[in-house]
């Protein structure tokens, strides 16, 4: 699963910490979730999700290899 | 995502304490070879029993402790960290236990062994998955 949080990210200004915190999540759950090291569960994606005010397909996307 | 039945997140340095307790207390009996006299002693609760007991006790609740404390923050990630861990932890001893049933019939020894290879083998595998996210995060900051 590919997805573009860091791109979201910079549109909106906002830090990898300050969506960590929002969220309630580590640092390095983010980190590793933008270097597709880790596939959040679903609650964790609509969260995501409500920070950038978009729905879930538009920040996360389907690999090949899914 | 809430954690269940995790200690609280100061348990992991109690727990290390404990183990680093039962340490020098069992070399200092070993080194110095008091009580060697009842290691043959059958009788339940002798006192060479109670040492072993209470140490072994020490080591596997500190061990215990250390394994299952909760982190900083908890999130679902450090959840599937700990869950695969726990796997590869139980698959490992299992594969030391059955090598270890066949190659040997000393089976205190390994009795000892699988109450120990499964918590340090997920500790073990667990800090090091947590240490690499860490280093992989620190290495985007720079």
């Amino acid at each position: 699963m590919k997805n573009n949080i860091r791109v979201e990210r910079a549109i909106k200004n906002i830090t990898q910490a300050d969506l960590a915190e929002t969220i309630g999540v580590s640092r390095q759950t983010i980190n590793t979730i933008e270097s597709n090291r880790y596939v959040p569960s679903t609650v964790l994606a609509l969260k995501i999700a409500r920070v950038f005010g978009k729905p879930v397909e538009e920040i996360f996307t389907l690999d090949d290899e899914d | 995502m809430k954690s269940r039945f995790l200690f609280p997140y100061w348990f992991r340095y109690f727990g290390l304490a404990l183990i680093l307790f039962h340490v020098p207390v069992v070399l200092f009996k070993k080194e110095l070879g008091f009580d060697q006299a009842g290691a043959n002693n059958p009788d339940l609760f002798n006192s060479h029993h109670v040492f072993f007991m209470t140490t072994t006790l020490l080591m596997a609740v500190g061990l215990f402790f250390a394994a299952f404390a909760k982190e900083k923050i908890e999130d679902e990630q450090t959840s599937q960290l700990r869950l695969d861990s726990l796997q590869w932890a139980i698959y490992v001893n299992y594969v030391l236990l059955v090598v270890s049933l066949i190659l040997s019939s000393d089976t205190e020894h390994i009795l000892f062994l699988n109450l120990l290879v499964p918590l340090v083998f997920f500790i073990v595998r667990f800090r090091w998955k947590i240490f690499q996210n860490n280093r992989l995060l620190k290495k985007e900051e720079a």
